[in-house]
């Protein structure tokens, strides 16, 4: 097995990635790094006076208005390892994401942010917003962005609009918190738009170059995207893909695959840690692309999503209406057809888009097979589960799946099994090339 | 578990029950045939059923189907069937359930599975999962799907909460028709029946309502086992009068019990409120409390039918009560609304204690219990019990350990009181 060193050392070294070296690699280091330990740069920043974070919980939620409201948004992942105190305020059978994440803000997160919001996705997070609510030190900021379960239909758009307004209205209450701006709602839609497109690149290369670039970095690196000042993210982010870009141009992947680890790709939802994705690589895979929250699901924003700005007549109604609304409005009506229009969590209806989505992916990326991660509890992929797995075995794609429980796979049985799909994948493309 | 035999005091009206159940179910078949044929729509209990049956629908209720197998302990076979098709074992078991019968073509309803749908209607006020649990009948039967998306009422329904899944339901008109390929009736005669089914739903709330107030009586009239059991008229035949004829029967023999001092449970000690869906396989565990004098005076589950009053319904705009009723249910409110019924119905009850089932199946109900029983024993001041089992999979019930709870629940009861 050639590369079986890419991806097996992250640890607590530097995260396995072949830059060029200097400013990049910095850049590499210090996104890692937040997204490992956000609480160290919260503080960090704290200390330096910084404008109060405000943390969220899903994809869902639009960091473009609480950048908006002149506040930093930080992505709230699970805490990691055993379950705290969160065992004596949900059961058991609660989605394991959604435990460990209120027992990261019952633990450290909670203090180090100046606010919560929650969205709403599923049962267990919103019981997971509730509890935090009962819970959450006094006078913190709480705030549940109440988002449709569709993303089609009558009244939708119109929906979303003022739950997007609502949301900027309480960030006010957040002491810092200014009042959200169409202008200044269009320049954060710019800036979360050049982190996506930065991203993407690095997707590219992840996909061109898996061996530069493993798919385990590329989420650490996703995840510290939503931690640091969204600025430098973007800086950063342009410097890594420029580094990569022309390691990749430098020397391109050899035409004949002879020797090299089968490319998959991974699909699940949010992970606490790159752990699993680092087994995965253990095993012998290269990940080549991902449908993961934090991931390529994160990223597939639609038009628009490019930071192309508002986008005159993405509503109905007449001229005289829409100037009547104000700039502020309009921008917030263009980021919930954004936010709507974009590859959807299993959590919404329809979930055809998804479907279809994950499909492409794993065509225009040229995987061999796809690895399922599906978070201990997760009710809304474990139903979509068997209806994926159907039509990726259709389109000549094997599939595994690996329960993941408080951001771990259980390591002895899931390298066994992955390393025996890894050999049956790495067969079948050999048996592929022979043929 | 083993329990000695103890005749349950049933009520009389019971048998009339079964024969109201046996109805319903051959009428869904007869739909199905072409000289009697009836579009029938698959909808889950937290919908807006008065629109279908003002358009001529038959409803037949998923979740029911899922009580009815466990009851006959026979779930356990469906649920592996959806399993082996790739659904965790982890996921809602009443799905599971529906999810391998439909599959499996195989069913309790004389060996057969609930009659295929030719239309879905599904509502996310009382979860998410039966969002998705539809989306998988909708791509099994290729039948239309309808999402009613109630968001979340924490607190209460917001002006555009409301105006959002009003147009809904106006749509949920249209896409009846569609699905159904049927022409819009008259504006003024859709009107007209629709009022007249939001009439009688009322008037089925009302009564059932009147049976929990009868159960205030000490002893109480009827227990966890005859309300459960006669949840079935209220969901599955909300909106037509012979729910409501049924129901003036139970009210009448409940106050017949309570003028002659009889209760449900002979030597009534104890009177409990529980929480969560039954555990349909299992009422021997109601029966085990039952025979040491604890009788279940209020069921928060039971409670919900209660709150579909359509008096506003009634006089003012139909769909924009609806549309606010079916947002305020039970899993659709925060919390603190439901700490406030909660507490409300052990006051009106007068219960010493509560049970809560932690229904490993059920999360919009189950999440939220530990943080309730610590407001009943901090605030209240009264004991509760926490049992951990599932509402038709028997296989997450572990009776031993249960059973040490129960014990140890009744013993601080009596010490108690």
């Amino acid at each position: 097995m050639k590369g079986a060193s890419v991806g097996t050392s992250v640890g607590a070294g530097p995260p396995p990635c072949r830059t060029a070296g200097g400013a990049a690699r910095a850049a590499l280091e210090r996104l890692v790094r937040a997204g490992a330990d956000p609480v160290s740069y919260l503080r960090e920043r704290r200390a330096a006076g910084a404008n109060p974070a405000v943390g969220y919980v899903c994809g869902y939620v639009p960091e473009e208005v609480i950048l908006a409201a002149g506040l930093h948004p930080v992505r709230l992942g699970g805490r990691p390892g055993p379950v705290g105190p969160a065992d004596s305020r949900l059961q058991s059978f609660a989605c394991s994401f959604a435990r460990a994440c209120l027992d990261g803000l019952l633990t450290l997160m909670g203090s180090e942010v100046a606010g919560v919001v929650f969205a709403y996705t599923c049962d267990s997070l919103r019981a997971a917003a509730e509890s935090w609510r009962i819970h959450a030190p006094r006078g913190t900021f709480f705030h549940f962005l109440n988002l449709p379960a569709r993303l089609k239909g009558r009244g939708v758009e119109d929906y979303t609009r003022a739950a997007l307004s609502r949301f900027a209205l309480s960030l006010q209450a957040v002491e810092g918190g200014r009042p959200v701006t169409g202008e200044g709602l269009e320049a954060a839609v710019r800036l979360t738009a050049a982190v996506r497109a930065g991203l993407g690149r690095l997707a590219a290369v992840r996909s061109a170059r898996p061996d530069i670039l493993p798919g385990s970095t590329f989420i650490a690196v996703a995840r510290g995207a939503t931690v640091l000042d969204r600025e430098e993210v973007a800086r950063d982010l342009e410097t890594l893909a420029a580094d990569l870009e022309a390691v990749v141009e430098a020397g391109p992947l050899p035409d004949d695959r002879a020797g090299l680890r089968p490319r998959v790709l991974v699909t699940g939802g949010f992970l606490e840690t790159e752990g699993p994705l680092r087994l995965i690589e253990e095993a012998g895979l290269d990940i080549a692309a991902d449908d993961l929250c934090l991931g390529g699901r994160g990223l597939a924003f639609g038009a628009g999503g490019g930071g192309g700005g508002v986008r005159e007549g993405a509503r109905p109604g007449t001229d005289a209406e829409r100037d009547a609304e104000s700039a502020a409005e309009r921008a917030l009506a263009h980021l919930a057809s954004l936010y709507l229009g974009r590859v959807p969590c299993p959590t919404k209806h329809p979930p055809e888009r998804r479907f279809t989505f994950v499909c492409d992916e794993a065509a225009r990326h040229g995987v061999d097979g796809v690895v399922f991660l599906l978070q201990k509890f997760c009710d809304p992929h474990a139903f979509d589960y068997p209806e994926l797995r159907d039509r990726l075995g259709s389109a000549g794609y094997p599939s595994l799946l690996l329960e993941v429980e408080q951001g771990a796979l259980s390591r002895g049985q899931a390298l066994t099994r992955l390393e025996a799909f890894a050999e049956g994948l790495r067969e079948a493309v050999e048996g592929g090339r022979a043929g | 578990m083993k329990t000695a035999t103890m005749p349950d005091r049933r009520l009389k009206v019971d048998s009339e029950l079964k024969r109201l159940i046996l109805r319903h179910y051959l009428g869904a078949f007869r739909a199905k045939r072409p000289l009697t044929r009836r579009p029938v729509a698959w909808v889950t209990s937290g919908a807006p059923v008065e629109i279908l049956l003002a358009l001529g629908i038959l409803p037949v209720y998923p979740e029911n189907y899922g009580a009815l197998c466990g009851s006959r302990k026979a779930a356990v076979p469906y649920c592996e069937e959806a399993e082996k098709a790739g659904y965790s074992l982890d996921l809602c078991a009443y799905a599971r359930n529906s999810i391998g019968s439909m599959l499996s073509g195989r069913g309790e309803l004389g060996g057969r599975s609930l009659p295929a749908p030719d239309l879905l209607l599904t509502t996310k006020n009382i979860c998410g999962v039966v969002v998705k649990w539809w989306e998988v009948v909708a791509r099994h039967y290729g039948c239309p799907l309808f999402v009613l998306d109630t968001p979340f009422a924490a607190d209460g329904v917001t002006p555009e909460q409301k105006e959002y899944v009003r147009g809904q339901l106006e749509d949920l008109v249209d896409f009846c028709l569609r699905a159904t390929r049927r022409r819009r009736p008259p504006r003024e005669a859709f009107e007209r029946r629709l009022s007249e089914v939001l009439d009688l739903s009322g008037q089925a709330t009302a009564l059932w309502q009147e049976l929990q107030v009868l159960r205030r009586n000490s002893p109480t009239p009827a227990s966890a086992l005859d309300m459960f059991t006669n949840l079935f008229p209220i969901v599955t035949l909300r909106g037509t009068q012979a729910c409501v004829d049924y129901y003036r029967k139970v009210r009448d023999e409940l106050s017949e019990r309570v003028r002659r001092g009889e209760g449900a449970v002979p030597g009534e000690r104890f009177r409990l409120v529980w929480d969560n869906i039954a555990i349909w396989y299992n009422f021997d565990l109601v029966r085990y409390l039952h025979r040491r004098g604890a009788a279940f005076v209020g069921e928060t589950y039971t409670d919900a039918w209660g709150l579909y009053d359509f008096k506003e319904a009634r006089v003012g705009d139909p769909l924009d009560a609806m549309a606010e009723l079916y947002s305020l249910v039970l899993l659709n409110v925060g919390l603190e609304v439901r700490k406030e019924r909660l507490f409300r119905m052990v006051r009106l009850q007068r219960a010493d204690g509560v049970v809560f089932h932690s229904c490993r199946s059920c999360k919009t109900y189950s999440l939220g219990q530990y943080e309730l029983a610590r407001a009943v024993r901090e605030e209240l001041g009264l004991p509760t019990l926490i049992i951990e089992a599932d509402m038709v999979d028997s296989r997450a019930f572990a009776s031993g350990p249960t059973m040490t709870r129960i014990d140890a629940f009744l013993e601080l009861l009596s010490g108690g009181l």
